[in-house]
């Protein structure tokens, strides 16, 4: 009962028209920064920070949330539109809302993500609001073993994501894994694969610039030979009754939203994992849970809601353990820390006790700011729409102007804009000849933290694979290795079943 | 040799290949043993990662061999070659772009990358192309260096910003 009032006083708290006025402005300002290729939530929270010096912390985190929320919304426009992921948290969303997009169901792609993302936000707020505390000592019980269990569940999925040629699958896997492991060693300090001494590598290889390249550049090179620049200008058009009707849509999509919320809450809240593993995570297990998992990459509504489940509900999540204990889920909320610090509080378990306004005025605001998200996003879909139905032959030079600058933005370096181009050209050539190049994106997004989960764990167990397996020792690691086990099997198990046993027609 | 499908495919593995033995060659500049004293080398996970990579190319080559993959049985040209012509020139045009984002500067070389390109590939007026071609790096202006202080690259047309940044601060 006090939850629900300290609740509804939050509530209260962000229904105040000045907060409420930042909450809806930060919102658009996030949808607005989402949907640019190469900058993402924390560009946009890094950005702004400054200007929340002259509110009080109340508003000022009310305004930094929104701007969080509204960029996980954003993201997924010109994933959907463009087929270029606008932050990293949307790369999943490209898989299946591209092809919808083409197929000219681009108003149930963007129903769909931003129904998904409501959903996720929803219930994730719902579960922060009632086990704030206990998650975040389930979050502290995560420790290098379990996570890396956890990145070995993600892999095992990645399976399921190419096609029927296995050795071209895995090798995807294994290409974005070697590319992850490029800069400096993590544990020795060591330079690694510095082709050529080029200094450019030292900073390793930023994965937005192999989905950029891969899903921007390479995309448009197929789009551009498939069609011969002749691309049909899209005249798709806009009533509310498209969008009750794609709302319709979504009913078979009830799995995606269970997966894409509770484990999408339960990757953001994991310290140093965040949005963007959480959505590729669910992504992968949804198509393998899915009855319609040959759909899955041509066009599924489920691709398109898990992901955006996930994404928003880790955001969510990810503030759990920065509230409570000081340790920020995702770079984005690193920053918030850090403006919470500036404002002068004191992130922790006392925060709770000491600033409950605060505390529950953020709380209060992620359910308004996710209505209002939602409002925003149906209400501009029109907006959105029209992109398709600009020109291609002007359409396509600005996604590459997009590229370049997505490319360039995130670490300032020339050498990544080649790298993009280099990942476009060779995605492009390699789609054309059946290799699965999703497999490698979600890689080299999750390798750097496989990698040093595993070898953390190894050095704690002085070399022995028992600290994974052991039920005795790491139980929720172990259960989650054999799960994962069984995820890396049930693919291959199946793929053998039709070859063996092919299906008659 | 007329590159069909069939060739590219044993051709872009055979590349493949050869990365996966360079990346191995590489990776192995760095320690690449695993001892309980001295646990992972540096070069430990690029190297063995980088052989799953080889012996992937590996099985590919055999299925292509054995004519078991669809690619290795289409004799369709790799590239439609009625499309050659928007896939190679985007592609160098693009080349031309990132080595004048490096030289003149991104706003200048976008002016140049637009006008050739939509002179190229769309029907419109060239009155179009030049309002188009030079109104892109001006939004791009202030979308990243106005908006979001993020300033891209310049090149040897920086001294031309100053007057503008002087304004702008």
């Amino acid at each position: 009962m006090e939850t629900f009032y300290l609740l509804m006083n939050g509530i209260g708290t962000a229904l105040v028209p000045f907060n409420l006025a930042l909450l809806i402005f930060g919102c658009l300002i996030g949808l607005f920064v989402g949907a640019m290729p190469g900058l993402g939530s924390v560009n946009g929270v890094a950005i702004l920070i400054p200007i929340t010096f002259i509110v009080p912390p109340t508003a000022a985190i009310i305004f930094l949330a929104a701007v969080y929320y509204g960029a996980m919304y954003g993201g997924a426009i010109s994933s959907i539109m463009l087929g270029i992921p606008g932050a990293s948290t949307a790369v999943a969303t490209v898989f299946d809302g591209r092809p919808l997009a083409q197929k000219g169901e681009a108003i149930t792609g963007l129903t769909a993500a931003a129904v998904g993302s409501f959903v996720g936000g929803t219930v994730s707020v719902i579960l922060f609001t009632l086990f704030a505390p206990p998650l975040a000592k389930v979050a502290l019980a995560f420790n290098a073993p379990e996570t890396f269990a956890l990145m070995v569940m993600a892999f095992a999925t990645f399976v399921g994501l190419g096609g029927d040629d296995i050795p071209k699958t895995c090798f995807s896997i294994l290409i974005g894994l070697v590319l992850s492991t490029i800069g400096l060693d993590l544990i020795s300090g060591k330079p690694r694969l510095i082709f050529f001494d080029i200094p450019g590598f030292l900073h390793g290889v930023n994965f937005l610039v192999l989905a950029i390249g891969i899903y921007g550049i390479g995309e448009m090179l197929w789009t551009l030979e498939t069609t011969k620049g002749a691309v049909k200008i899209s005249s798709i058009s806009f009533t509310f009754k498209d969008v009750v009707l794609s709302v319709k849509k979504l009913k078979g999509t009830m799995m995606a939203m269970t997966i894409g919320s509770f484990l999408g809450f339960f990757v953001g809240i994991l310290p140093a994992a965040g949005a963007t593993p959480a959505a590729l995570m669910a992504y992968g297990i949804t198509k393998q849970l899915s009855k319609n998992s040959a759909e899955f990459g041509k066009g599924a509504v489920a691709g398109v809601v898990a992901p955006e489940c996930a994404n928003n509900s880790a955001s969510t999540g990810s503030m759990l353990p920065m509230l409570t204990l000081g340790i920020p889920g995702s770079p984005t909320t690193a920053i918030l820390l850090g403006g919470m610090i500036l404002w002068g509080l004191t992130p922790g378990p006392l925060l709770f006790t000491q600033e409950p306004e605060f505390v529950w005025g953020l709380i209060g605001s992620l359910y308004i700011a996710n209505f209002f998200a939602l409002i925003l996003n149906v209400a501009l879909i029109p907006a959105f729409i029209m992109v398709l139905r600009v020109p291609f032959a002007i359409l396509a030079p600005v996604i590459f102007v997009l590229c370049v600058t997505g490319g360039y933005a995130p670490t300032q370096s020339i050498h990544d804009v080649w790298l993009m181009l280099l990942f476009g050209v060779a995605g492009y050539i390699l789609r054309k000849l059946d290799y699965p190049v999703a497999p490698a994106v979600l890689s080299i997004v999750l390798g750097p933290l496989a990698e040093k989960a595993m070898r953390q764990s190894l050095i704690i167990s002085d070399g022995s694979f028992n600290i994974f397996l052991d039920f005795t020792i790491k139980p929720i690691a172990a259960t989650i290795m054999y799960i994962a086990l069984i995820f890396l099997f049930l693919p291959l198990i199946n793929i053998l079943k039709n070859q063996l046993f092919p299906k008659k027609a | 040799m007329k590159l069909t499908t069939r060739n590219a495919e044993i051709f872009v593995a055979v590349i493949l290949a050869l990365c996966s033995i360079g990346l191995m060659i590489k990776a192995a500049q760095n320690s690449i043993t695993w001892t309980i004293e001295d646990n992972m080398g540096a070069g430990f996970m690029p190297f063995w990662l980088s052989l799953g990579m080889l012996i992937c190319t590996i099985i590919t080559i055999f299925k292509w061999v054995i004519r078991k993959s669809p690619q290795s049985n289409n004799n369709e040209p790799f590239i439609d070659p009625e499309a050659n012509k928007y896939v190679y020139v985007t592609i160098l045009s693009l080349i031309g772009l990132i080595l004048g984002t490096a030289y003149v500067g991104i706003y200048i070389s976008l002016i140049f990358f637009l006008f050739f390109y939509l002179k190229n590939f769309s029907e419109k007026s060239n009155l179009f192309i030049s309002v188009f071609s030079i109104a892109t790096p001006i939004v791009t202006f202030c979308f990243f260096e106005w908006l979001l202080k993020i300033t891209l690259p310049q090149g040897i047309s920086e001294p031309l910003f100053y007057p503008i940044y002087e304004l702008m601060y």
